[in-house]
Formats: structure tokens, sequence, C-alpha cells
């Protein structure tokens, strides 16, 4: 029988993979940006999955609410890339060291 | 349900039919008169404050099926953040004038901003909590990066951004381990199931606690989720700066007090212990690092994080009194960092940036009333009776004391002490050493006006606590 | 028995598909490895009987966001020999990290959890139970305030993104729409009388 614990399984090995993805690709910044989508994507698996469990709407509405966080939050996020591409040519994170202390 | 019901929630209303207003009326005002949206700005934040005042009362009111709380510590963090947010926008305007930076948008983005701090203030649930933060980051990621031609304001942004998404999912993550196990997502629910049904206090909850208390430290940027306040304080242009010096902070603070206190008071004993790692870490690295720094938004950047110790310490307490001391200090603080970095600006001219400890060098030759005022933010941060903060940390430190932890009090003390170091030696170039420069201080009348009120206020309070003590307690006690 | 194949099957999709994101060093394979993952999590949202989800994360994610982003990566012409160069140094941190946070959260999950049941299944849902009408019935009462907060936020996000984005470059050359509405036939068209050319 599926049941919860499946379901929460599966969003901490996606939730882990979206860090590990973080650490591995400090290179490419879109690349970042699409871990932290898988990050979301994981959190809503528990959502989802708490919500049947408890036989309650509620978290699923929550999911739908980071559904339009997580759209506007890629926007932003894309528009700032586009910003640091047009003044530097490059979303290499590696480069992004200019200010120390 | 009437609609008179809702009255609680006219400031919020009234803020964003206002922020639609100035967004429309921008669109037709033409570039040489601008002033007009900053002036319509101001007379939003009036209006806002106004209906503030009107709305206030002194009992709890949960509204929209508990989505939402109005109480009087909701009254008094929307007041002051209100305050801060539009004598920001006052110190700015010459700044962004001679920047090429006057634009509609910045000031629709900073009220935006002003609306997800007042929607954390009062959320009563996950879910608003979780849209006020969002709201609040948004507008600041995009606050950050507004100067399209910087390339570090640019890349602050980026790292803000990153930083920011990660912590956003990790507090999500926590929320739901919450829901999951207490069935709900509205603070007084929580504490209900967290008191009424023992056995779901385990290691799953727990669990959830921390992913949330991570997200909480983040917020707050204390020690090890600091990384981004340095690079995004020296980063971002001057103003935006000092925006989120001062009103995310406050929402950091609702955050804490309504997911700690509101939700979670029955697990004192487990976050206790996280709390305290967060806020040793803060003062420890945040006043130490900041001796080494030149630039002074930096150095502010990292005294901001050793400030967020004390007031994570002043919660770590659990007791009334330790709340109303977070909350005494978050509100002194704001005051003195408005000023401080209106100081910053202040000093600023087209197209040179006062971010050097060096460029306050013999200010109190060139403008003896600027430079006083600054000694007066200076001393007020540093922790020197009279000025508030000297009163703001004695709070802290009394509190930690009478919740039994004579260590951390002495800790304090030491991080009080390595503190004011550095806010002497801003003094110390300002009256001792010879300028570099000769021009004097420009400023409008009203800015003048604003930032003497400002600085002689630091003094007044600390002068005065006790009003403001006794407020404190009567929110929180 | 033949809904637990289905869920072994689209959860092992699932994590090749994350693998693939994580891995892969061009952004738009990245990109479509997770249009990939976000369908493979739709049918696992839709056998998890949360059908509304499942179809708004194909219309939202697959729809407009991976859209955004493989527009990005288009426009921005990235240098994607440059930019790929090998793994980080810090992924073997990173690795270890997510093993350890894998055992952790597994461990919690299972030997952990509640103790009152063995496995916790999923609420049967009663006879007629349309999950669209339930989400809907409380999202626009219970939840309304959330709801306006949402709105904020697309507004925000627009605002934010057209003022960072849109640059007014001078000598470019854009359409004037009321001009263009406004024309008559007298502007463009001139009837030049003519004599006839004597034929020869």
């Amino acid at each position: 029988m599926i049941g919860l614990q499946h379901y929460l399984t599966i969003a901490a090995v996606l939730f882990a993979l979206s860090v590990a993805g973080i650490f591995i690709n400090r290179r490419n910044l879109i690349l970042l940006l699409m871990c932290i989508e898988l990050m979301l994507l994981a959190v809503n698996f528990n959502f989802i999955a708490f919500s049947r469990h408890l036989g309650d709407e509620t978290g699923q509405i929550f999911v739908f609410f980071i559904l339009t966080v997580a759209a506007a939050e890629a926007a932003i996020g894309l528009a700032i890339l586009i910003v640091i591409f047009r003044s530097r040519r490059t979303i290499n994170v590696r480069e992004l060291d200019s200010m120390k202390g | 349900m009437n609609l008179t019901d809702l009255l609680p929630a006219a400031p919020e209303m009234t803020l964003l039919g206002l922020i639609c207003v100035v967004l429309l009326a921008d669109l037709f005002v033409e570039d040489e008169k601008r002033v007009i949206t900053f002036w319509l700005t101001i007379a939003a934040l009036f209006i806002t404050g106004t209906s503030l005042v009107l709305t206030a009362q002194e009992t709890r009111t949960v509204l929209f099926d508990g989505s939402y709380v109005s109480d009087p510590l909701s009254h008094v963090l929307k007041l002051t953040a209100v305050g801060v947010v539009a004598i920001g926008f006052m110190y700015a305007r010459d700044y962004l004038h001679q920047n090429k930076l006057f634009k509609g948008e910045y000031y629709v983005l900073g009220l935006f901003g002003l609306l997800g701090t007042m929607v954390m203030i009062s959320a009563n649930s996950m879910l608003t909590m979780y849209l006020g933060l969002e709201t609040l980051s948004l507008s600041l990621f995009a606050l950050v990066a507004f100067d399209r031609n910087s390339a570090t304001a640019a890349e602050s942004a980026m790292k803000f951004f990153v930083l920011g998404a990660i912590a956003s999912g990790a507090l999500l993550y926590g929320i739901s381990w919450i829901y999951g196990i207490t069935g709900s997502l509205q603070f007084h629910e929580i504490s209900e199931a967290i008191r009424t049904n023992p056995e779901i206090n385990a290691v799953p909850l727990w669990f959830g606690l921390a992913f949330v208390i991570v997200g909480i430290g983040f917020k707050f940027g204390a020690v090890p989720f600091h990384m981004w306040l340095p690079d995004v304080y020296q980063g971002a242009r001057s103003p935006v700066t000092l925006y989120i010096a001062t009103a995310p902070k406050l929402a950091a603070l609702a955050l804490t007090l309504r997911i700690l206190v509101d939700g979670f008071s029955g697990l004192h004993e487990v976050w206790q212990g996280m709390i305290m790692v967060l806020a040793v870490l803060s003062l420890v690295i945040g006043n130490v690092v900041a001796i080494a720094q030149t630039n002074i938004k930096r150095m502010l950047g990292y005294s901001a994080i050793g400030h967020v110790g004390f007031i994570l310490l002043a919660v770590f307490c659990g007791t009334g009194q330790g709340y109303a001391a977070a909350l005494f200090y978050t509100l002194t603080y704001v005051v003195m960092a408005a000023g401080s970095f209106g100081m910053v600006i202040l000093l600023s001219r087209q197209g040179f940036e006062a971010e050097l400890l060096s460029d306050f060098k013999g200010l109190n030759a060139r403008s003896p009333w600027f430079a006083f005022m600054m000694l007066f933010f200076m001393f007020g941060l540093a922790g020197v009776p009279p000025w508030v903060g000297f009163f703001a940390k004695l709070n802290v430190i009394s509190a930690v004391l009478d919740a039994g932890f004579p260590g951390l009090a002495v800790l304090m003390v030491l991080a009080a002490v390595v503190g004011a170091f550095y806010y002497i030696r801003v003094v110390w170039l300002m009256y001792f050493e010879s300028a570099e420069e000769r021009a004097i201080l420009q400023a409008k009348v009203d800015t003048r006006f604003i930032l003497s009120l400002n600085g002689l206020a630091v003094l007044a309070i600390g002068l005065m606590p006790g009003w403001l003590l006794s407020l404190c307690m009567r929110v929180l006690g | 028995m033949f809904q637990a194949v289905l869920f072994y099957f689209f959860a092992a999709a699932l994590f090749a598909a994350a693998l693939g994101v994580i891995l892969s060093r061009n952004p738009v394979h990245a990109a479509l490895f997770l249009v990939l993952a976000f369908f493979q999590s739709a049918v696992l949202w839709l056998l998890a009987e949360a059908e509304f989800l499942a179809i708004v994360l194909v219309l939202v994610y697959v729809g407009a966001v991976m859209v955004l982003f493989l527009f990005v990566v288009m426009m921005l012409d990235v240098d994607v020999e440059r930019v790929r160069g090998g793994l980080t140094r810090y992924a073997p941190f990173g690795l270890l990290v997510a093993a350890l946070m894998v055992i952790e959260l597994v461990q919690v999950i299972w030997f952990r959890g509640r103790t009152d049941a063995g496995l916790g299944g999923f609420q049967p849902t009663p006879d007629g139970y349309s999950n669209t009408k339930a989400l809907g019935a409380i999202l626009y009462t219970e939840h309304v305030y959330a709801f306006e907060i949402a709105a904020v936020i697309l507004l925000l996000a627009m605002v934010a993104a057209i003022t960072l984005t849109m640059r007014k470059r001078p000598g470019l050359k854009v359409q004037n729409i009321a001009e263009q509405v406004a024309v008559k036939a007298k502007d463009r068209v001139r009837i030049v009388k003519m004599e006839t050319e004597k034929r020869q």
C-alpha cells in the first residue's frame, strides 16, 4: 500500500538532490535557479502527502500558493540574471567575487 | 460578516490601494516632475500611519478565519515600520536625484516591501507569514538590483536572491513537517496541539522546527546564515541599504515572535538551544569581524549581525521580560540604523559614494552639526550611556540574568565592549583627524530637520526610556 | 498492486530526471530534464488524488515557468563551453551532505514517525468527491486573505521584472500603435494624375 511515508521519502530525496545540486553547480546561475525550483517541488510533495494523510485540504492550498510565488520568484530571479549578464557578460558564479571582507 | 468587522485590517487595505494610486499616477508624471511621485508616496505613508493609529485597539482580534491577527504588538511594530520607511525615503531623495535613480518604481517597490512587512507582523498562520515574507523578499531583491548600471549591485542582488530562495525552501520544508504533525497552519492551533497531545513532541516535530529556525536565522542575518548580509549592505546603493537595515529587521522580529512564541512556546526547551547557538555566534563573529572593515556600509552590516545576536539572546530567555527586551532593542536599533545610514547617504554626492571610513575624517571641521548627529548615532549603537542603545543592551542583559544565564550575560558585556571600539573609531575620525575634503554637506531643510530629529530621538529616548519600556512590557508582558 | 508498480516506476523516473537536472551542465538539457521531473511529479500527484494541483503543475510550471527559463537561456547566448568545465571542488562535499540528509530523513520518516500507525495511509475520499471543487470552496472563503496577497505578489513581480529589464535603447525602432491606428488613407496614398503614355 502506497502511503504517506513513500511520498515523504520522495520529497526527502528530491530535497537532498536539490541541495547537492546547489553545491555541485556553483558555476552556472541558471542551473542554480533550477535547483531552487526542484527544492520547492520537494516541499510540495511533503505538503500534498500530509494533506492527503490528514484529509485536510489546507495543505493543498499551501501548494497552490507556493506554485504562484515560485513563478513570481523565477521571474525576478531571471530578471536579475539578465541584469548581471548585461553588465558582466557572464553568469559564472565564480566570477561573482568583487566584494571581500 | 459585516464589512466593519474587517476594520482592523484597514491599514493594509489602505496601503495596498495607495500603492496602486502611486503606481498609476507615476505613469502620467513627466521625468522633471517626478517629485510628485515622491510626495504622493510620503502622503500614502502618512495616511497609512493615520489609519494605523485610528484602528489601534487594546484587544486581540483574529480575522479572515485565523489568517490575520491584530494586537497591540502589531500596532507598535507596524507604526515603527511606516515611520522608518518614510524617514528612509526622505533621506534618499537628493541622493536618488543626483545619481539618476529618481524613479517611481523605487517608491512602489519600497511600499510593496512595507506591505509585506505589515502582512508578516499581522500573520496568524504559516501561510500568511510565508506570503508576507515573499512579498518583502521579492521587493528587496528588486530594490538591491535597482541600479542596473552597477555591476556590484547586480552581483549582491543575485547572492541575496539565491540564498534567500534557499532559505525560503528550508523554511517551507520545516513548515510542511509542522503542518503534517500538528495538523494545522495557524499558530494558536499549533500551540494547542502541542499542549493537548504531548506525544507529538518528538523528533519529527523538532526536525521541522530546526528547518524553520534556519529560515529565521537567514532572514535576521544571524551567523552562520549571514553570508549575504555584508555583501548586500555594501553592494546595494545606500538608500536601499538603509531600507534593508530597518523595516525587514522589524519583520524578522515579528517572524520570530509569532512562530516561536505564539506557536511554539510549548517547545521552549527545544528551540532555546538552537537560538542560543545562532545568537552567540552572531555576537562574536559580527562584532569581531566589524573591527577589520574599512567600508562603513560593510562595517555597519557586520555590526547589524552583532545586534541580531543581542535580539536573539533576548528571545532566547523565553520570558515576557526577554520578549519585551527584544522588542525594545529592535525598535531602538532601527531608529539608530536609519540615522547612521542617513548620514552615509548625506555624505555621498554626485558620482561619489561615501563608503569608506576615511570619508568621515574631519567631518567636524566641515559640518559640525552633522558630525554631532553622527556621534549620537555611533554612541547609541555602541551603547554609551545615556544614549538609548545603553538601555537596550541593559534590558537584554538583565533579562538573560533573570533567566539564569550569567555566562551569556558576561559574553554580551564583552561583545558590547568590543563593539564600542569600532563605533568610537568613527567618532575619533570625525573629531581628531584632519579632513581630506573641505566641502560642506549640502542638504535640503526638511532632510536636515528630520535627521536632527532622528539624532535627538536617540538621545531623548535614552534619557527617558521609561515610557517605551513600559509600552514594550505592556504589549508583550 | 498496479498502483504500487506505477508509483515506483514514476518515482524512479523522477529521481533520474532530478539527477539529470543537477548533473547536466548544458542549461538547455537541464531545463528539459526539469520539465520531465515536473511531468513525473504531476503523475505522482494524480496517484495521490491531488488532481487539481497535478494539472496546475503542468500548466504553470511546464507551460510558463520552464518556457521562461528556456527563453532566458536562449536569449543570453551564454558561452556553454566556458561555463561547463567539470564539477566544482565542492562536488564530493555536496554529495556527502545529500547522502547524510537522505539517511537522516529516511530514518525520521520510517522509524521515528507516528507511533499509532505503522504505515500512514491516505484518507479515503467520499464518493463524488471533486478535488477542484473542494479546493475552490476554501480558497475563496477561508484563504481569501492569502489569495489577495498572492495577487499582490504577482503584481509586484511584474513591476520588478519590468523595472529591472526594460530599457530604452537609442536608435531602437518601435511601433507607435496610436499613430498607426489613427492613420488615414490620404496620409499614405497619394493619387497622382499622369498623362497616359502614347503608344509608340
